[in-house]
């Protein structure tokens, strides 16, 4: 294992070294275009509203939104830093449980056919409840807090995770498995050698559509019972009828979403160095 | 010749089952004997059961009949066989050398003290340089040397090589027959070495096993008194052209 992760890192590093104001330019060179549309859009829904004489209870203008996230004088009845701490938390905690707990469970029934059998049915009995329809339990559970919006989101966000790494660990060319098994591997250093790599990529894509379910799983959490938190600042506003705040909201929810994403593409790129020579 | 065959071969069956339930004979009864320090050749139609045979003798795949019987006083047939797949068969996930290391890790070597010997194998290969490279930037050719490179790590005494060459260019092969040969000779290696060319085979063996369609049976093994060290030019010698007619004949394609 730790040679396995000696030999992706080694070749890992080298990456971290690309000069970084090469990179910044070269994106902005690359997405300039989509700049231009994004801030022609906003002009675009600013002129609409104006224009239409839109209420604001209905649509919010940007610069109102924009007040509300960033004029200190608004934006800090809402503490967006406790909400988003908050959020966070519980994307980052449901997250990391989800990475770990679906990658351990695919590891076991991969590992074999017994423990399958006996773990299977029981993932696929709990996969097919609703995991929305458990929230009202672990509010008697856990009462409000992050827990249990953790928890909501670890429910809906662990198997993809699961299903992914099983996949990988799976998809194992038969002929790789005569390289070692001609010099008598052991069923641990095939699995070190050849399975675990093997499933990076796998693992990987399960882990992106994990982050996004994490995120939905938080807010969901946080709509249904909660005192903090970027989806309370959505439920709350609602009650007021004041959408400014809760376009803010949506465009914070959608950059934590877009960061945690981002997060772990850089990881993907860092583990598996071998696709992007496909790429390039 | 040691009057112990290093493998000896009899009666060997393998009948393969497919999904649909149909029974393929591969290996009806193929029968040889395989001597330490000889370099013996198979050649046979496409699907007689080659890679099957190297497989059996890998310990890949069960026979279903016959006996295999290896000499263990003089080698350890789970420590040192060395198998060149018909495929590279890299992991794409490791660099060059990594991959060259891969049997030194399974068979839990120390790694440190095989590096030097990696890199002199890749040398010989023609790889030097490409140590660091990944196996997705090199050419199918430069692929199947690495391979080479990794089946020869550990030093195995005896080689199983399915069509190694197979993707090669004709230059290249040369040169690698050539080294094969002075690897062979030096590292007084026993190789068994599948091809489907008929002058590779004579050019490089001290026997050549010529097999059957399926189901397959061993119909010829010719003996090549080619003397040695070879160059190229025996291959114009009236005694290659001979020896070629006969394994023509015996693959009845005259
Ligand atoms: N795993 C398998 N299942 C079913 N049939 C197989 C299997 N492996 C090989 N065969 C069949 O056995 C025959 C011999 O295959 P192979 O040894 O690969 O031939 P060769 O290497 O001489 O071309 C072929 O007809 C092939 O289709
Ligand atoms: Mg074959």
């Amino acid at each position: 294992m730790i040679r396995t992760l000696r030999i992706i890192f080694s070749s890992s590093i080298s990456y971290l070294f690309v000069p970084v104001r090469m990179k910044a330019a070269a994106f902005l060179k690359r997405h300039y275009l989509k700049l231009l549309q994004f801030i022609g859009f906003l002009l675009l829904w600013q002129i609409i509203i104006v224009l239409f004489n839109i209420k604001e209870y209905i649509i919010p203008s940007p610069l109102a939104v924009f007040s509300a996230l960033f004029n200190p004088e608004v934006a800090a009845a809402y503490l967006w830093g406790k909400q988003i701490s908050a959020t966070l938390t519980e994307i980052a905690c449901g997250f990391v449980v989800s990475a770990f707990l679906g990658i351990l469970i695919a590891v076991i029934i991969s590992w074999s056919s017994l423990l399958r059998s006996i773990v299977m049915p029981l993932l696929v009995f709990f996969n097919s409840i609703p995991k929305i329809a458990m929230a009202p339990l672990f509010l008697i559970w856990f009462g409000y807090g992050i827990i249990p919006n953790a928890l909501i989101a670890i429910l809906i966000a662990f198997f993809p995770v699961v299903i992914n790494t099983t996949t990988g660990l799976n998809a194992v060319d038969r002929d790789l498995l005569d390289l070692v098994n001609y010099l008598h591997a052991k069923r641990w250093q095939v699995f070190i050698k050849i399975q675990f790599p093997n499933a990076l990529p796998y693992i990987f894509s399960g882990l992106k559509i994990s982050t996004t379910l994490c995120v939905v799983g938080a807010i969901i959490g946080e709509f249904i019972a909660s005192d903090k938190g970027v989806g309370f600042i959505l439920m709350d506003s609602q009650a007021l009828i004041d959408t400014p705040p809760m376009f803010a909201g949506l465009i914070i929810i959608a950059a934590l979403g877009l960061g945690l994403f981002g997060l772990i593409s850089i990881f993907e790129r860092l583990l598996i160095p071998w696709q992007r020579v496909e790429l390039a | 010749m040691p009057n112990t065959p290093l493998i000896s071969i009899r009666g060997l069956k393998k009948i393969f089952t497919t999904l649909t339930g149909e029974k393929i004979e591969a290996l009806e009864n193929i029968a040889l004997d395989i001597y330490p320090g000889e370099f013996v050749s198979i050649v046979g139609p496409s699907g007689c059961g080659k890679t099957t045979l190297l497989k059996i003798l890998a310990g890949l795949v069960q026979k279903d009949g016959g006996e295999i019987k290896v000499d263990k006083e003089s080698f350890d047939p789970t420590r040192e066989v060395g198998f060149v797949f018909q495929k590279p068969l890299l992991l794409d996930w490791r660099k060059v050398i990594d991959n060259v290391l891969l049997p030194i890790e399974i068979l839990k070597i120390n790694r440190a003290s095989m590096f030097g010997r990696a890199q002199e194998l890749l040398e010989l290969v023609g790889l030097k340089g490409f140590e660091k490279a990944y196996p997705n930037e090199l050419s199918g050719g430069m692929q199947q040397r690495v391979s080479i490179a990794r089946a020869l790590i550990h030093d195995p005494k005896l080689m199983l090589m399915d069509e190694p060459f197979g993707a090669l260019d004709a230059l290249t092969r040369e040169r690698m027959n050539l080294e094969l040969l002075r690897i062979w000779r030096e590292a007084k290696k026993t190789v068994l070495f599948v091809t489907h060319g008929i002058a590779e085979a004579i050019f490089l063996s001290d026997r050549v096993a010529v097999l059957s369609a399926r189901p397959s049976t061993v119909v010829t093994a010719l003996d090549i008194h080619l003397s040695r060290p070879r160059t190229l030019n025996v291959r114009t010698s009236p005694e290659f052209g001979k020896l070629s007619m006969k394994v023509y004949d015996s693959l009845e394609m005259v």
